[in-house]
C-alpha cells in the first residue's frame, strides 16, 4: 500500500485526503457519542478516585490518591490503612471469570459445530431460541435459577423423586451456583462469536487435512482451532469482562456469602458512602482487564508473526 | 474551605429518572418500595384534585445519592431518622412547621427521633418497626431469641439468612456483645465482626429475598423487617416472627418536603393529610408496621394494635435501638464488613 501512495499521482493524492476528510465528517457522530458516553464518564471516575470522600457520599474538591493506597499498600495516609482483603476478592473474582470463560467455550464451542451442520431451517431455530433469553430480564431469569435450585426446587424433586437422594442438597447459596449463573448468563455471548467463525470454516480444509495424513487431533490443533481462533479470542473477552464485574449474580445466587468485586464496588456507594474509593477499585478493575489484554494481543500478534515467518 | 460536589457526572447518569412534572395539582412522592398503602395516595389524589406520582428506592443511600445527584422533581421523600439527620445537615430539606398544623396533636412525641429536628418543624414521623426474626414454624418450632436462631443454624447450617446489611449484621453482633448498635468504638466494632464471623459458616446466605423461602421452608430462619407480619398473620400456622430476647433494633422513616420540591403547598396538605387518624391507620393496617400516630393505633384492628411484635410493651421497646448517623466512623463499620463477607 505504501508503495501504491508514493507512485500515485499528485491529483490522486489531493482526492484521498478529500476522501479522508469525508470519511473524518462521516465517522464524526459516532466519535462524539462514544466521546460523550464513554469518555466522558470515564473521565469523571478516573478524576472522584483521586478526591476526598465527601462525609456523605460525593466528594470534596481536594487530591487524595489513598484510595488506592487501601488496596496496593502505597500511597498510604489520612488514616487509611492497607487491606489485602481487597487484592484477594480482586483475585478470586478473575478465577470465576476465567472458570466462566472456560465453561461457556466447553459448551459453545461443539454446540456451535452441531448448529452449524443443521439444515437451514433448523439452524434459523437453534439461533432463536440461544437468542430468546434476552428478550426476559437478568432478575426474572437469576430468580428462576433459584427457585430451581433451591432445595424444594426442580433439581432437588427429581433427584429425590427417582431415590437417587433422601435429603436436598444445598445447592442454593454456594460458589457453584454463581459459576451456574455467569455461565448462564453469559453463554450466548460467547456462542454467537464461536458460531460465526464456525459457520465460516471451510471443511474442504479439514478434508485436505485427512487426505494429507493428519490425525483428527492433528487437523483440530493445526487447522480448525488456528481458523477458529477469532470466535474464541472474542467470545472469551466478551465473557470474561462483564463476569468479572457481576454482582447481581453473587448476591443472589450466592447468598452475597462470597465476595466479588462487583459487590465491594456497590457497597463502597450504597452502604459506605465512600464514592473515591469505589472509583478507585472500579478503575483498578479496568487497568487490570486492560494490562491483561495488552499481554493477550501482544502475544497473539507474535505468534502470529511467528507463523508468517515459518510460511 | 473544601466544597462538597453534589456531582457533575453523577448527575448525568442519575438524574435522568428524576424529570417528574412541575405541573400544578401534582405530588411527586418518592418511597422505598412497597412502603405506603396505594389507597393512601389514591384517597390524597381524589380529595384534593393532584396527580399524584410514585418513585420508588431501595435504599436510603441511593435516594440520598440520587437527590445529591441534582436530581430535581421529587417533593417527598421517607428517609431513616439517621438519613433524615444527614439530610438535614446537607441542607436538603424544607422547614415546614409541620408541628404546628392541625393533627399533630395526634402524633406520639416519643418518635420525634431526629436530632436535628427535635421538635417536628421539618418532618412527620411516618412509620416505624423492629427487625427480628422471621421463622418456618414446621423447620423450626419456636425462636424466641438470637441464641435460638445460631444453635439452630448450627444443627443445620445454611438453613438461616441474615440480611445483606452492613449496619443491621454487625448491629446483631453488637447486641450479642452488650454493645450499643451505635458504638464508634473500633474494637467493639471488630468483635462485632468476630461474633458475626464465627456463625457465618452457618448461615446460608446474606439476603433480603427471603419472604418466598422461607413460606416454602427452603430456609427455616430469617432476619428480616416486621414488614414480615403482613404474611406471618395470613398464615401463622406456619409462619412466625418474632423481636429476638436479646434485644434488636427498629427503624423509623419520617415524611421530608425536599428544597427543590415543585410542589411544596401539596407536599405541606400531604404532611397534615397523613396526620389524619384514620389515615395513618389505613396504611399501618395494610403495612402491618407500628404508626407514630396514637390515634391511629387505636383504630387498629386488635390484631394490629395488640400485637407484641408491631406494637411491643414497654419493656421490649426499651430493648429497641435505632441506628443514628455516625460519619466518619462508618468507614469502621465498612473495613469490618468487608471483612466479615470475605472470609
Amino acid at each position: 500500500m505504501s508503495i501504491a501512495a508514493i507512485s500515485a499521482p499528485v491529483e490522486h493524492a489531493s482526492q484521498a485526503a478529500r476522501r479522508r476528510r469525508n470519511l473524518a465528517l462521516m465517522l464524526a457522530p459516532i466519535t462524539l457519542l462514544l466521546g460523550i458516553f464513554f469518555v466522558v464518564p470515564l473521565g469523571i471516575m478516573a478524576l472522584y478516585s483521586v478526591l476526598t470522600p465527601g462525609l456523605y457520599g460525593g466528594v470534596e474538591w481536594s487530591f487524595y490518591p489513598y484510595s488506592y493506597g487501601r488496596v496496593l499498600g502505597a500511597p498510604l495516609g489520612a488514616g487509611e490503612v492497607f487491606d489485602p482483603v481487597y487484592l484477594e476478592i480482586l483475585l478470586r473474582s478473575l478465577k470465576m471469570a476465567f472458570l466462566t470463560v472456560l465453561l461457556t467455550l466447553l459448551i459453545s464451542y461443539p454446540a456451535a459445530f452441531w448448529v452449524s451442520g443443521l439444515s437451514p431451517a433448523r439452524r434459523n431455530l437453534a439461533m432463536f431460541l440461544i437468542t430468546l433469553p434476552f428478550f426476559a430480564n437478568l432478575l426474572i431469569r437469576i430468580y428462576a435459577w433459584m427457585l430451581i435450585l433451591r432445595p424444594s426446587g426442580v433439581i432437588n424433586t427429581v433427584l429425590k423423586e427417582l431415590g437417587l437422594i433422601d435429603k436436598p442438597m444445598m445447592m442454593i447459596f454456594s460458589e457453584g451456583a454463581v459459576v451456574i449463573g455467569l455461565v448462564y448468563v453469559l453463554l450466548p455471548f460467547m456462542f454467537l462469536p464461536v458460531y460465526a467463525s464456525v459457520e465460516r470454516l471451510d471443511r474442504s480444509l479439514v478434508q485436505a487435512s485427512a487426505d494429507l495424513g493428519a490425525t483428527p487431533l492433528q487437523t483440530f490443533r493445526r487447522v480448525i482451532l488456528p481458523l477458529t481462533l477469532p470466535g474464541i479470542i472474542g467470545g472469551s473477552i466478551i465473557v470474561f469482562i462483564p463476569a468479572l464485574g457481576n454482582f447481581v449474580v453473587a448476591s443472589l445466587l450466592g447468598g452475597a456469602k462470597v465476595l466479588m468485586f462487583g459487590n465491594i464496588i456497590t457497597q463502597q456507594f450504597l452502604q459506605a458512602r465512600n464514592w473515591p474509593f469505589g472509583a478507585a477499585l472500579a478503575m483498578m478493575v479496568m487497568a487490570t482487564v486492560l494490562v491483561m489484554l495488552f499481554i493477550y494481543v501482544f502475544k497473539v500478534m507474535r505468534s502470529d508473526q511467528r507463523t508468517a515467518g515459518g510460511r | 474551605m473544601k466544597k462538597t460536589i453534589t456531582g457533575l457526572g453523577a448527575a448525568i447518569l442519575l438524574a435522568w429518572g428524576a424529570q417528574g412534572a412541575a405541573a400544578e395539582g401534582s405530588l411527586a412522592v418518592y418511597n422505598w418500595g412497597d412502603y405506603i398503602n396505594p389507597e393512601v395516595l389514591d384517597k390524597f389524589a381524589e380529595e384534593f384534585g393532584v396527580k399524584v406520582t410514585l418513585d420508588t428506592y431501595g435504599s436510603n443511600e441511593e435516594m440520598l445519592a440520587k437527590i445529591q445527584a441534582g436530581a430535581t422533581g421529587y417533593d417527598i421523600v421517607f428517609p431513616s431518622v439517621h438519613m433524615h439527620d444527614i439530610m438535614a445537615k446537607l441542607d436538603l430539606i424544607e422547614k415546614t412547621d409541620v408541628n404546628q398544623m392541625p393533627g399533630w396533636e395526634n402524633i406520639d412525641k416519643a418518635h420525634l427521633l431526629s436530632k436535628t429536628d427535635p421538635n417536628g418543624e421539618y418532618c412527620l414521623p411516618y412509620a416505624w418497626g423492629s427487625v427480628g426474626i422471621m421463622y418456618n414454624k414446621n423447620r423450626v418450632p419456636e425462636i424466641k431469641s438470637w441464641k435460638d436462631y445460631f444453635a439452630f443454624a448450627a444443627e443445620n447450617p445454611g438453613s438461616v439468612i441474615l440480611l445483606d446489611d452492613m449496619r443491621e449484621v454487625l448491629g446483631v453482633g453488637l447486641i450479642l456483645n452488650g454493645k450499643s448498635v451505635n458504638s464508634r468504638d473500633a474494637a467493639e466494632i471488630e468483635q462485632a465482626g468476630e461474633t458475626i464471623l464465627k456463625e457465618k459458616p452457618n448461615v446460608g446466605a446474606f439476603s433480603y429475598d427471603v419472604i418466598p423461602l422461607i413460606q416454602s421452608g427452603d430456609m427455616a430462619a430469617a432476619h428480616y423487617f416486621v414488614g414480615a407480619m403482613m404474611y406471618v398473620l395470613e398464615d401463622p400456622e406456619n409462619l412466625g416472627y418474632v423481636i429476638p430476647e436479646e434485644g434488636a433494633t427498629m427503624y423509623q422513616e419520617d415524611i421530608c418536603v425536599l428544597k427543590s420540591a415543585p410542589n411544596k403547598e401539596n407536599a405541606k396538605k400531604f404532611l397534615e393529610f397523613y396526620m389524619r387518624p384514620e389515615i395513618a391507620a389505613l396504611n399501618a393496617a395494610q403495612q402491618k408496621n407500628g404508626t407514630t400516630n396514637a390515634k391511629a393505633k387505636e383504630l387498629l384492628p386488635a390484631e394490629l394494635r395488640d400485637n407484641p411484635y408491631i406494637n411491643p410493651p414497654a419493656e421490649v421497646m426499651k430493648k429497641l435501638q435505632i441506628f443514628e448517623d455516625l460519619g466518619e466512623d462508618l468507614r469502621t463499620y465498612d473495613r469490618v464488613w468487608t471483612k466479615v463477607k470475605t472470609n
